[in-house]
């Protein structure tokens, strides 16, 4: 299983979010530090899940960062969340 | 003195300090880069450590914070956020207000301009 479908695995699993999208953003970060040959390096997720209502920004990020996963966290290099409303 | 100790050290010590890739002159890395331009930008006073110099900070800066990546800013000692908090605090005007609560100087202009710029 690829990077993204874990990743999405995982916040499906934790945060049973209503709106999800999982993009591989790492060709646009190629040639740049922590391009991995095959991309999976970058990550870019759009997430809308009640459960983050409510929560501060840094609180969000980080119950999305649990989510995922301390060893997936470690193994990508990069992670943008943009949060709906 | 410990990784930790020294984190600690800086962040107390500094009013604004940013751990990054690379330095606020030349930033390594798109993220951090993007951190400093915007602080670069509205002329904020702040110090920038380049964790790609020291190993130990930059894990240990992970740590601190419970915080997974890089870039991270700090006011007055407490961590404020990465990338992605930084850029949205900056287009909301509550990076302004939290500059302002702590009597950090800035370029309010310079902040409109971004927000002009991102509208």
């Amino acid at each position: 299983m690829g990077r993204v479908e874990k990743i999405r695995e995982n916040l499906l699993r934790a945060l049973k979010p209503g709106h999800l999208e999982v993009i591989d953003e790492s060709e646009k970060h190629r040639g740049h530090a922590g391009y991995q040959e095959g991309g999976q390096s970058h990550f870019h997720v759009v997430i809308q899940a009640d459960s983050l209502m409510g929560l501060s920004r840094i609180a969000r990020h980080r119950a999305v960062h649990e989510a995922i996963g301390k060893d997936l966290m470690t193994e990508i290099h990069a992670l943008s969340v943009e949060f709906r409303g | 003195m410990t990784a930790q100790d020294q984190i600690k050290e800086t962040v107390t010590s500094n009013d604004v300090v940013l751990f990054m890739k690379g330095t606020k002159a030349m930033p390594q890395c798109g993220f951090s880069s993007r951190v400093a331009g915007v602080l670069n930008f509205m002329g904020v006073d702040y110090s920038d450590v380049n964790v790609l110099e020291n190993e130990d900070i930059r894990q240990g800066i992970k740590e601190y914070s419970d915080w997974p990546t890089i870039p991270q800013l700090y006011v007055k000692g407490e961590f404020v956020g990465g990338c992605d908090i930084i850029t949205e605090m900056t287009l909301s005007g509550e990076l302004d207000q939290m500059f302002e609560q702590n009597g950090v100087s800035f370029d309010k202009d310079a902040a409109e301009k971004i927000r002009a710029a991102n509208a």
